[in-house]
């Protein structure tokens, strides 16, 4: 329902041109959920933004970005392509492709109550009438598991916990009935209980609604029990991709490995945790070649800080941007 | 384990926050019990884990055993050199010279108490949110990293001589595996991990006995997280330090403690070493509390227990036991006294009526078939 294909983002700043995200293409389809991984400066959040065209003024899509969203009529929108300040994507952003963010507290305004601000959303997408609407939110805060929905919905944002902010936050973005769910970091601001419900309602509204849902997080545990699929990011650019089981089960690309060796595990009590070496490097530093070469333990000299890896299949289903595993496709390392 | 061991002696320790209503003519005034009768020790040398909900009042206790926060009631006993010391009832000066022993490490670096004066500690509590929510804070950015990571040194006047400073800001910053060269730079030229790691040399260059770390590797990404923990792990290994290791993050709890103390609404619930309480827990919170950590690991089936509700208001914690409003396995006794705390096997402590009556072991441990 969603495909990106090369989405090249540059920023004017002071320091000159600096370009966070780099030919990153994915796909999205109805029903799945895409886990977008990655540190923070990787990129992911930006990614997102994009779709919804919510990048900053001095930011610009490169020209091979191709941006191509399925609407719920069928016709094929191409975002990349919709001016600024154009009707559709008034439409387009809510009505959808829904959007969650990490603090709730800053995505509500404070001086209206959650259910003036779902009715608004709700009169604008759905077109419908005050008293229908407020029917309508009344319900969608009972989808979601808040209880006494009909006094709530007259409640200020701050008279709500973390959890229920969440939660309302949740219901507001699918007010709209969005068909594509962008969730940026949801449950990272949350304790880990609230976590677990706030995800197990994440998995059942869309299996009820059968949303695409693209799930932003740095936790690799969180994408395991979420995402169908996992696109893992570094310095803006997706150096793996495959279906979540067989990425977190046989890692290919080093850095991956390397993030995974550092979650730190029950298993492994008493052991020395392992980390990637190094920093991440900043995006005006980009380095040449592919861009984890600083840190990587298996780093080829000659090749790895020169060339910039390409997108390589070692197995059906799965991607990996690396040189190690280039030679699968039968020795192309000279790009 | 004999008592000379025993580092600090935490016993019924006790913070009220008096919260004020204001009403047309009068006030109300309620206290919020953010810490409510909490006794454990830590030991030379050792790392105490301590995890909970966020409003739990991890933070509260750390503040509280450095005196950031006066406590209340109970008492902070500080065990040094044969002399036992009530923190609770030190003043002045005396307070003073002790923060040299201890300081602390905040979640984005160390707020040293020990540079702080009688007269300015007053002013520093009262800018002390301010030090939490601004996370660029706690390294001042006019002065350079060698003046940051030698202040406590200076402003204790532990040493005067310029010269001596130096040589121990830079066995210090050796140990922190910072780079020699970057102590004449400023600290906005540094990432997240660099950074942490000049607040930790800031925190242990008067070789203290004791630090707090609240929630000191949370903001950092897992692969540079790992490498402060090892870093700490390693430091305390060369330097005999404790520490009180804040997070709520479970599992770097587990990997970087000796013992851990689970909070629920100002009070402990269990409190064991880590293997104890990470794979036979005997509370059901932190049997829940376990549950909900999302392994890496999608051939493991991930069944959190659900909990009622949210964690509740400390203003209006529930009677009895705290947990009985969310516990799966609540009764009536539950809602009208409240649970002793008692060891019930060795070195495991834990405040529940029923505990001998479950038997959990570690979740999520079935693999999907």
């Amino acid at each position: 329902m969603l495909s990106v294909e090369n989405l090249s983002i540059s920023f004017r700043t002071d320091e000159g041109l600096i370009t966070p995200v780099q030919g990153v293409s994915f796909k999205v389809e109805a029903g799945k959920t895409l886990g977008l991984v990655g540190e923070s400066g990787s990129g992911k959040s930006i990614t997102t933004k994009a779709l919804m065209r919510l990048l900053p003024r001095n930011a610009s899509l490169s020209g091979e970005t191709r941006i191509t969203y399925r609407a719920k009529d069928g016709k094929d929108v191409e975002i990349h392509k919709i001016k600024p300040n154009a009707r559709s994507l008034r439409h387009l952003r809510g009505g959808e492709i829904g959007m969650i963010f990490q603090e709730p507290m800053a995505s509500f305004s404070p001086v209206y109550t959650i259910g003036n601000q779902m009715m608004e959303t709700i009169r604008l997408h759905r077109g419908c009438g005050k008293r229908e609407a407020r029917e309508m939110a009344v319900e969608m805060l009972n989808k979601v598991g808040i209880s006494n929905p009909s006094e709530r919905v007259d409640q200020y944002p701050h008279e709500m916990s973390g959890g229920m902010r969440q939660r309302a936050m949740i219901a507001l973005a699918l007010s709209a009935g969005p068909a594509l769910l962008i969730a940026d970091e949801p449950t990272t601001a949350l304790d880990v209980t609230i976590q677990a419900q706030v995800l197990d309602l994440m998995r059942d509204l869309q299996r009820d609604l059968g949303m695409g849902m693209i799930f932003i997080t740095h936790d690799l545990g969180v994408i395991a029990q979420i995402a169908d699929e996992v696109a893992v990011m570094y310095l803006g650019t997706i150096v793996e991709r495959g279906a979540t089981r067989d990425v977190i089960r046989a890692p290919k690309h080093p850095y991956t490995q390397g993030l995974l060796k550092a979650i730190p595990s029950l298993d492994t009590l008493h052991d020395r945790l392992s980390p990637v070496p190094g920093d991440i490097p900043s995006p005006t530093e980009r380095p040449t070649g592919c861009p984890f070469h600083t840190r990587c333990p298996d780093f080829i000299s000659g090749i790895c800080d020169v060339n910039t890896p390409f997108e390589v299949s070692p197995v059906a289903g799965r991607s990996v941007r690396c040189w190690l595993h280039s030679d699968v496709q039968g020795g192309r390392s000279a790009a | 384990m004999s008592t000379s061991d025993v580092l600090i002696e935490v016993k019924n320790l006790e913070v009220l926050f008096p919260i004020r209503k204001k009403k047309l003519f009068s006030s109300e005034v309620r206290q919020l019990r953010a810490v409510d009768g909490i006794s454990f020790d830590i030991k030379r040398g050792e790392t105490v884990g301590l995890v909970g909900e966020s409003g739990s009042g991890k933070t509260t206790v750390g503040r509280a055993i450095l005196r950031a926060i006066d406590p209340t009631g109970g008492d902070v006993v500080f065990h040094t050199n044969g002399n036992d010391v009530d923190l609770t009832r030190v003043e002045g000066e005396e307070l003073r010279e002790f923060r040299q022993h201890m300081n602390m490490v905040f979640s984005e670096g160390p707020v040293q108490l020990s540079t702080l004066g009688a007269d300015r500690l007053r002013l520093f509590r009262s800018k002390m949110s301010l030090v939490f929510q601004d996370p660029y804070s706690s390294l001042n950015p006019r002065m350079t990293v060698r003046d940051i990571i030698a202040e406590p040194l200076i402003a204790s006047g532990m040493m005067k001589d310029r010269e001596a400073i130096d040589v121990r800001v830079r066995e210090i910053a050796e140990r922190c595996k910072l780079n020699l060269e970057h102590l004449r730079r400023f600290p906005h030229a540094f990432s997240g991990g660099q950074r942490q790691r000049i607040c930790i040399a800031r925190a242990l260059v008067s070789r203290p006995d004791f630090v707090v770390c609240d929630e000191s590797v949370s903001a950092l990404d897992v692969s540079i997280q790992a490498e402060i923990v090892n870093l700490l792990k390693d430091l305390q290994e060369e330097m005999g330090v404790a520490f009180l290791f804040i997070a709520h993050d479970l599992s770097v709890v587990a990997q970087m403690s000796h013992r851990v103390a689970v909070m629920y609404v100002g009070k402990f619930v269990e409190y064991a070493p880590t293997e104890k309480l990470f794979f036979e827990p005997k509370h059901p919170y932190t049997h829940a509390l376990l549950s909900a950590i999302p392994q890496a690991d999608p051939d493991v089936e991930f069944n959190p227990i659900k909990l009622e509700g949210e964690i509740p208001n400390p203003l209006d914690a529930p009677s009895g036991c705290r947990f009985h409003s969310r516990c799966p396995f609540a009764r009536e006794l539950c809602a009208s006294e409240v649970p002793e705390w008692r060891e019930v096997t060795s070195e495991h402590f834990v405040a529940c009526h029923f505990t001998e009556e479950f038997e959990f072991s570690r979740p999520n441990r079935n693999t999907k078939n």
